[in-house]
């Protein structure tokens, strides 16, 4: 019940930001006809009429990409960041990271379409690319910007290495990781659609782009609606995970 | 080192880069003497209590001390602020799992009576002042009866009342106690500490070994020793 009460709290919360885009998507599409911007209503009214029979299965494909492009990226993204600021060499790290963001995703995703073929490959491997130097450069800066001083206080009273990490670094981490599940799926939902705007002839990505070429634009704004309660849900189920396991960490002010 | 000894530093040096910090500084602290350093802000009085709780190392110079853990009381309180203040006072019990006997119960109890925390002892630090916080270190450090404590003026944000109990007990409950204690506060220095290294200079150098109750005196106006010394001092007032 108390779950039940976080989750829908938090998808309120999160709510709100897609709100304020469906109000001024809906204040932009009475300048212009139906077939250029349709309001969110016209978008969903009729729905069923254009829509693919098997939309479930691209969803569901989408959602495994999504899911597995952002895994990748997190996992080594959060690592190599931590890997970086505790050997220090967060400098070169992040220089190098900063040298990947300028990589067009469009040039990696041919590359990644050429070596592997059509499939779920090219939209993984985009995901993964495109979201872990963002991760990485996130936790790099998180862990540069810690309080060190319980740190130094566990080295005054002889603590273990580990027992440093365990409790100062550790607890340190818990909103770097927060912040970098909240902007890794974000990303993650954006790229994944380009990954298969490229490389793939299933998902949601894939439906868009068909969409867009035969300028069915109610199918494509329907799309961009899925996009958005995806990433709303992503959201909400991560505030959920924090209120309920990590919430003590996430304290208002250091001390 | 001689058993009554308990600190004893011999041409320490700590620079950095170009700029000299600590210049050949040499003095001692017997075991169970309570000696405050004072000095002009950014002498280097926490630069010393880091080297000599040993978070930092010397340039050059030698440290010797007769207890290789002595308790650090910082300037700020340096709390979990994901524990609260019972688990801040019992991480060093955790970290060195050793066991919370009665008798630390029966002191955890009295130290949290002196400094009025008890009703906060299951609140989180932000949600305490900087007063509460601060004591909370202090119980946290002196709880488990060290040989030497090394203290960076840690009663800079407690209260006057609140501090002149704090150091009464600490006085009355930890006899031994060997302290040496960094601070800017003159009236701290007769009460918790026998004797004060006075330096004079904007680095810490030379530094002269006065009787904490003339020392105070000296510099608040009440007796001023007519003596040679003293003259030597009067130019100096203005360091403070």
């Amino acid at each position: 019940m108390k779950t039940t009460r976080i989750f829908i709290s938090a998808l309120l919360t999160e709510a709100v930001g897609v709100l304020v885009i469906l109000a001024v998507w809906g204040g932009v599409s009475s300048f212009y006809p139906p077939y250029i911007i349709p309001s969110p209503i016209e978008t969903i009214s009729g729905i069923s009429g254009y829509l693919p029979a098997d939309l479930s299965g691209h969803l569901m494909i989408t959602l495994y990409r999504t899911l597995m492009g952002f895994l990748i990226a997190f996992i080594f993204g959060t690592s190599g960041g931590i890997l970086a600021a505790l050997v220090r060499a967060d400098k070169p790290v992040n220089s190098l990271m900063v040298a990947l963001q300028v990589v067009p995703g469009t040039i990696l995703g041919v590359i990644f379409l050429l070596m592997f073929g059509i499939g779920s490959a090219t939209p993984i491997l985009l995901v993964a690319f495109l979201t872990l130097p963002t991760l990485a450069i996130n936790t790099i800066n998180g862990l540069a910007k810690r309080n060190t001083a319980s740190e130094n206080y566990l080295r005054s009273i002889h603590a273990s290495k580990w027992q440093i990490v365990r409790f100062s670094i550790l607890p340190a981490l818990v909103p770097v990781l927060q912040s970098n599940l909240s902007l890794g799926i974000s990303m993650a939902v954006k790229v994944v659609v380009l990954g298969e705007f490229i490389g793939s002839q299933d998902g949601l990505g894939y439906l868009l782009n068909h969409a867009r070429l035969i300028f069915n634009m109610k199918e494509v704004f329907f799309y961009l609606l899925i996009l958005m309660a995806f990433s709303l849900v992503f959201q909400a189920v991560q505030s959920l995970f924090f209120s309920i396991s990590l919430k003590k960490f996430a304290y208002p002010e250091a001390v | 080192m001689s058993p009554a000894l308990m600190l004893k530093t011999s041409a320490l040096c700590k620079s950095y880069q170009d700029c000299s910090v600590i210049k050949s500084l040499s003095f001692e602290l017997k075991s169970g003497e309570r000696t405050s350093i004072f000095a002009p802000s950014g002498a280097g009085k926490t630069t010393l209590i880091r080297i000599l709780a040993g978070l930092e190392p010397a340039t050059s110079g030698k440290l010797q001390m007769n207890d290789p853990a002595p308790v650090v009381l910082f300037q700020e309180p340096r709390l979990f602020p994901y524990m609260t203040v019972e688990e801040n006072i019992k991480l060093p019990w955790r970290i060195h799992k050793t066991d919370w006997t009665i008798q630390t119960q029966l002191d955890y109890q009295e130290w949290l009576n002196v400094c009025e925390l008890n009703a906060w002892k299951n609140h989180y630090p932000y949600q305490l002042s900087g007063g509460m916080r601060q004591k909370v270190a202090i119980i946290r450090g002196l709880l488990g009866s060290p040989s030497l404590a090394l203290m960076d003026e840690p009663f800079q944000s407690i209260g006057q009342i609140s501090k002149a109990a704090i150091i009464d007990h600490i006085k009355t409950r930890y006899p031994n106690l060997s302290i040496l204690m960094a601070t800017h506060s003159l009236e701290e220095i007769p009460l918790l500490t026998d004797s004060v290294y006075y330096f004079v200079s904007n680095q810490l150098e030379n530094p002269l070994k006065l009787n904490a109750i003339d020392f105070q005196n000296l510099f608040s106006g009440i007796v001023y020793p007519a003596n040679d010394f003293a003259e030597s001092l009067k130019g100096t007032k203005e360091c403070l």
